[in-house]
């Protein structure tokens, strides 16, 4: 299975909406994929799970994926992650 | 999970009107809003309670095609919505046994994401394990 994974630092906390977009699209992919920060994993096709990270602007947050389509993947959630727009909630 | 198939919709039963309506806002901004969730809060005269005739308008609502998970906010909804189900029968209805905002979130994005009512239900119900901190 193809692996792939990107970093990136977040301009903006990873709250709620910007959460959802992300499992709403990670969701479309069949390669498991997770968003880590580096002390801890999410799934991210579980937005409960991404909004438990707790990730914050100016953190490192690695988007990795492990399947067919795991370099289409990390590049969709980590464009999602880069457009984000700062706004709370 | 084509863009164009219809989504499972969403359906929360609280006894408050306003906790209903304020969770359906939240999983429906958390989403991006192309899942029906549906508010089923209060009693027909606007106290705190629950209403067969509203869940059955909510679940009448929430339907466009893909069945409806109805979420209850305390055990003594379910009486509500049980009764109200035999009301409907033929419905494609699933009743999820989840926390309300955690599982209304997990649901409505699973079902954004074009999931089916058996996914989504699981989504709800596994919210139980999500941890905030």
């Amino acid at each position: 299975m193809p692996e792939s994974s990107e970093t990136i630092t977040l301009a903006v906390d990873l709250h709620a909406r910007p959460a959802g977009a992300l499992a709403v699209a990670a969701a479309q992919f069949a390669a498991a994929v997770s968003v880590s920060t580096g002390t801890k994993t999410a799934n991210a096709k579980s937005v409960l799970g991404v909004m438990g990270l707790g990730a914050t602007v100016g953190q490192q947050v690695t988007v990795a994926a492990d399947g067919p389509d795991a370099a289409t993947a990390v590049t969709t959630l980590i464009a999602i992650l880069a457009d984000a727009a700062p706004v709370g909630g | 999970m084509s863009q164009v198939s219809p989504r499972v919709g969403i359906v929360l039963v609280s006894h408050s009107d306003r906790l209903a309506e304020g969770t359906a806002d939240l999983a429906g901004q958390v989403s991006g809003g192309t899942v029906r969730v549906v508010a089923a809060g209060g009693t027909d005269d606007g106290e705190l309670g629950t209403s067969a005739e509203k869940i059955g308008a909510a679940v009448t609502d929430a339907e466009t095609g893909a069945g409806v998970l109805v979420l209850p906010d305390l055990g003594s909804a379910v009486l509500t919505v049980r009764a109200m189900l035999e009301d409907l029968p033929g419905a494609r209805v699933v009743l999820a046994d989840a926390p309300f905002v955690e599982g209304a979130v997990a649901a409505t994005v699973t079902a954004a994401a074009g999931g089916d009512l058996k996914a989504v239900a699981q989504a709800a119900e596994e919210a139980w394990h999500a941890r905030k901190l």
